[in-house]
């Protein structure tokens, strides 16, 4: 039987890295901060003016490596230094996130004005209300992003064992946890909410890339509606994987019939599960949706 | 623990798998918009999550001896990718409403030829929304970023070890740990960083005639990690000597 703050870590990392999933898509939806972004950067190009939010700062996963880093090192430094309990180890995740938010408002403003002043030939407006409303909502996604990381890091290494400090694993859950969001969350929005207005059930043609959807059910599209479409399916997908990964890496630790060996038995086997899964659900959707034919 | 000599060859075979590695990981960044095959970010980027997460999944093996910190460091970065191409798949069937398909493969592009699918046999042609060069992960790309991740998730796992071994002498054991971390980590992304250049922001993992082009890679990430390794291990010998403290 694992001891009980194996058990409470497994299931409670799980839980922080679900969330951390969902809150990261929709920080990354709300500014338009992954591979999508070249699409809103491409729609003056062809003639669609927008108001969406695009503060790509750099790719997803050092991005969030960032927020999660900072966070984690001024938490880490404020219970090093006043020590305390778990109650205290959250004030200071808390106090550490918020540093980090306002790092992330600074980059995300001069992020968003420089992409769009790069747009002056194309005739983009610099509109303030697509960088004013939005930017709270992104900040209290990205804030916490980086409180669930923070979290997520102290329970791996206080509860899980794993001999790291929190800092670096906050680094290495923001570089896995933006891969995983840039893989998963973002075809929801790149493929299906920016081109809404295409029909569904096909990829985008290399030839309408740019032609992204500048009006909304009412009015301009913004920036703040594109978390409230994309959390219902793709950030929640985004926030299973993530959660599932953290979740089953803890869970195959609980386990000792093999010794050492025990861990590298079981997620092997789950890998050969997954593998199985894929192969079903390629099969599935060939049967469901067929080959393209002519309308 | 291993010999400091041993260790830097370790990190240059390390650094090496890391980089051949990208070249099988399937990843695209016009894939966000269901435009090409494989998962949609860009290699190196995916790779680096792939290996950071089996090197944080080695490290609770760091007490069990080479092998086993090696293995866990694969398995680990496997279940990541798998998990990523899984959920991926899932996005694109329900979110998109489109079938995994390999483009390269059903414009009969592929490395071994043909328009099928090498292990399940399902025809490509047809499948792939018009204008776009395939989408998702089919089940060939996903067993070809399998291999890949396990490659990758081994040598970060042999650098993150290697490096361990090298300052152990000099520093307290969780100071040891944490530093082999973050150099593996970072010889990780350094090596992951590198195919991008031959890989320009896209590839079908072994399927795609990229995958030729894997001896410059090999080449560019065997003399950078020689450099890195010799740097480390400059740095390790001085602080084990207390030359610099």
């Amino acid at each position: 039987m694992a001891a009980i703050p194996l058990l409470l870590g497994t299931a409670l990392a799980g839980f922080l890295a679900f969330l951390a999933g969902i809150f990261e898509d929709s920080e990354s939806n709300a500014g338009s901060a992954s591979n999508p972004n070249s699409q809103v950067q491409l729609a003056p190009q062809i003639g669609n003016r927008h108001r969406y939010f695009n503060k790509a700062i750099s790719g997803e996963p050092p991005a969030n490596a960032l927020w999660a880093t900072t966070a984690a090192t001024i938490a880490y430094l404020l219970t090093a230094h006043f020590g305390g309990d778990a109650f205290s180890m959250l004030v200071a995740s808390i106090i550490g996130a918020a540093a980090s938010t306002l790092l992330l408002c600074a980059y995300g403003v001069l992020s968003h004005i420089s992409r769009i002043a790069s747009m002056k030939n194309f005739e983009q407006t610099l509109y303030w209300d697509s960088l004013l409303t939005p930017l709270p909502l992104d900040a209290a996604f990205g804030f916490l992003t980086a409180l669930m990381l923070t979290l997520l890091a102290f329970a791996a290494h206080s509860l899980l064992g794993n001999p790291f400090s929190v800092p670096l694993l906050a680094f290495f859950f923001g570089i896995t946890i933006g891969a995983i969001g840039s893989s998963t969350g973002d075809i929801y929005y790149g493929a299906e909410r920016l081109y809404q207005h295409y029909i569904f059930g096909s990829g985008i043609p290399i030839s309408v890339q740019g032609d992204i959807d500048v009006k909304g059910e009412y009015g301009y599209r913004n920036s703040v509606d594109t978390p409230y479409f994309t959390m219902r399916f793709g950030g929640l997908v985004t926030g299973l994987a993530f959660g599932i990964l953290i979740f089953l890496d803890a869970w195959s630790r609980l386990f000792t019939f093999a010794g050492v060996w025990t861990s590298v038995i079981v997620v092997s086997v789950l890998v050969l599960i997954i593998l199985i899964f894929i192969y079903l659900l390629e099969v599935y959707t060939r049967k469901r949706y067929g080959r393209y034919t002519e309308d | 623990m291993v010999d400091p000599l041993i260790a830097t060859i370790m990190i240059i075979a390390g650094g090496v798998l890391v980089g051949v590695c990208v070249h099988f990981i399937p990843a695209s960044a016009t894939g966000a918009m269901a435009a090409a095959t494989g998962i949609a970010t860009g290699p190196s980027m995916l790779s680096a999550g792939a290996g950071l997460t089996g090197i944080y999944a080695a490290a609770y093996s760091i007490d069990s001896g080479l092998v086993l910190v090696i293995v866990s460091g694969a398995v680990g970065s496997a279940l990541m990718l798998l998990i990523t191409i899984f959920c991926g798949n899932i996005m694109l069937a329900f979110g998109i409403g489109a079938p995994p398909v390999s483009g390269q493969t059903a414009s009969g592009k592929s490395t071994f030829g043909g328009t099928k699918d090498i292990i399940t046999g399902f025809e490509q042609e047809g499948y792939a929304s018009p204008g776009t060069d395939g989408h998702g992960m089919p089940f060939q790309t996903a067993v070809s970023g399998t291999i890949g991740a396990l490659m990758g998730g081994a040598g970060g796992a042999l650098v993150f070890y290697a490096v361990y071994s090298m300052t152990l002498p000099g520093i307290a054991t969780e100071n040891a740990v944490t530093l082999a971390g973050i150099v593996a980590a970072g010889v990780f992304l350094i090596n992951s960083v590198l195919p991008a250049y031959v890989l320009v922001g896209k590839t079908e993992g072994m399927f795609d005639m990229k995958i030729r082009s894997m001896h410059r890679t090999f080449i560019s990430c065997l003399v950078t990690s020689s450099i890195v390794a010799c740097v480390i291990y400059a740095i390790s010998w001085l602080a084990v000597s207390e030359v610099i403290v």
